[in-house]
């Protein structure tokens, strides 16, 4: 009678951790993060003598 | 093995930036031939006022280089010499510095003139100055008790 029940939680579990959104979501926000400040202090040193 | 949808996607967005970021990084020392300011060139330190260029601290004229003026700076605690220099506007020149004594720092406020003048090495930096105004010079390597005072400036005139 035990059983099942365990298959079931273990099934949920699982489509938890696959859910990868969030992190897709900081990934890229970091991502532009970095090279927006990247692209602003080259064009800084472009700008100066 | 198997790789989330997801973490391709920002596999292939970092590597690409990296590929990127590198490639400015190999145009900029390879084809456009930057290289750090104090790059093997070297000299006595104790002999440094008796050596040229450094005999003669300022701004020169020069012919047949690249350049149309040297300024040649020496530092040692806790000033540079000449402690007050003017540029024509719109002149390409090659600074020229080194130091007698310990490490100082050679920043040129607000422009990307920023070297480290190390005892015994000589530092360049070929720029043209083309923007007028007053520029302030100041060491930022910390070389004693008087290093919050050590200044020159750089007029850039018309």
């Amino acid at each position: 009678m035990a059983q099942p029940q365990l298959h079931k939680k273990t099934n949920s579990k699982l489509e938890e951790t696959n859910s990868l959104k969030g992190t897709l979501a900081s990934v890229i926000l970091l991502g532009f993060f970095i090279i927006f400040t990247w692209v602003g202090v080259y064009f800084l040193f472009l700008d100066r003598f | 093995m198997h790789m989330h949808k997801f973490e391709k996607i920002w596999l292939i967005f970092g590597v690409g930036a990296l590929l990127v970021f590198l490639s400015v990084l190999g145009v900029s020392a390879f084809y456009l031939g930057n290289q750090p300011p104090s790059c093997l060139a070297t000299i006595d330190q104790e002999k440094v006022d008796t050596l040229p260029p450094f005999n003669e601290p300022g701004l020169k004229k020069v012919e047949g280089k690249d350049w149309d003026y040297e300024l040649i700076f020496v530092a040692a605690a806790f000033a540079y010499t000449p402690g007050e220099v003017e540029v024509p506007l719109g002149a390409k020149v090659k600074v020229i510095a080194t130091t007698k004594d310990v490490i100082h720092g050679f920043q040129v406020a607000g422009t990307n003139i920023n070297m480290m003048l190390e005892p015994g090495y000589i530092s360049e930096y070929v720029t043209t100055f083309d923007k007028a105004g007053e520029y302030l010079i100041l060491c930022n390597e910390y070389c004693g008790m008087g290093h919050h005072m050590m200044t020159s400036k750089i007029e850039v005139v018309e």
